[in-house]
């Protein structure tokens, strides 16, 4: 151990190199799971103060799977203060939280929303929390299988099932409602 | 990240079945790329196959311009609060 003034600088230091590159993606997931701004801003806080707490001990590797971990429970620890009757299931927990904490759509989003846009749009409104989600990590957030998997605290294989079965009402959705021949503009 | 089976060889052309099995994964980016490119090959002389993935690649392109709005002001604040993390 060196002197206490070495330590914080070598603290900032990995902070800097390990978490501060992270935060506009954390910041993402955040909104994909939290579905509000404000909810969304607190969790990175809430993800970065732990970080913070915790980076003298972190070896380096996987930064960005060392940090999705920390959001996934600090966010687990917000939904039971919240809500402590729905604990018994985290993942259903974190869906359901998420399907109801729902920002109103900007008013330059319903401008921007029109034909096909808004098809898919209304797909993955009527997706239910738990693929929608999955839907939001990987295609809107681009996350890696893992990477999901590591925030959502599921197997890989889970994120890859629920992923084909969002596409597959996806696609059915715009055949359904948009008028969308075999999922695409007629 | 998911390998072509053993018993298949890598170099031979990847069937329509193959490439229903593993669509998402290449849509994904999720897959050993010597198999990816085999499948490639199939899609663009599959005219069936081809249309599969241009279905889903365009859901997939449209849900990728979905980002929320004001992203830019939340993350400038963020890499702020870190500062103060940091500076004291
Ligand atoms: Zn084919």
């Amino acid at each position: 151990m060196g002197d206490p003034l070495t330590d914080e600088r070598e603290l900032k230091e990995a902070f800097d190199r390990y978490v501060v590159p992270e935060i506009e993606v954390l910041y993402r997931v955040a909104r994909s799971i939290t579905r509000n701004a404000t909810d969304a801003e607190d969790l990175v806080q809430d993800t970065m103060l732990r970080a913070f707490r915790a980076i003298g001990r972190f070896d380096g590797r996987h930064p960005r799977a060392w940090l999705l971990t920390i959001m996934r429970n600090a966010q687990i620890n917000r939904v039971r203060r919240k809500r402590p009757e729905l604990m018994r299931d985290p993942d259903a927990t974190m869906d359901r939280v998420a399907s109801e904490d729902k920002d109103d759509a900007s008013p330059e989003a319903q401008v921007l929303d029109r034909g096909y846009e808004a098809a898919i749009e209304s797909a993955l409104d009527a997706l239910p929390a738990k693929f929608r989600t999955v839907v939001e990590l990987v295609d809107v957030q681009a996350l890696s299988y893992q990477e999901a998997a590591d925030i959502l605290g599921v197997p890989t294989g889970t994120i890859m099932s629920r992923l084909h079965r969002a596409r597959t009402r996806i696609r059915k959705h715009l055949e359904q409602h948009g008028g969308y021949v075999n999922g695409r503009p007629a | 990240m998911i390998r072509r089976p053993w018993y298949r060889s890598k170099t031979s052309p990847a069937s329509c079945r193959e490439v229903g099995r593993v669509l998402q994964h290449y849509l994904d980016s999720e897959m050993d790329p010597e198999w990816a490119a085999r499948v490639t090959e199939h899609l663009e002389a599959c005219k069936d196959c081809g249309l599969e993935e241009e279905t889903y690649r365009e859901i997939k392109s449209s849900l990728a311009r979905r980002q929320p709005s004001a992203t830019d002001d939340a993350v400038a604040r963020l890499r702020e609060f870190g500062r103060s993390l940091t500076d004291d």
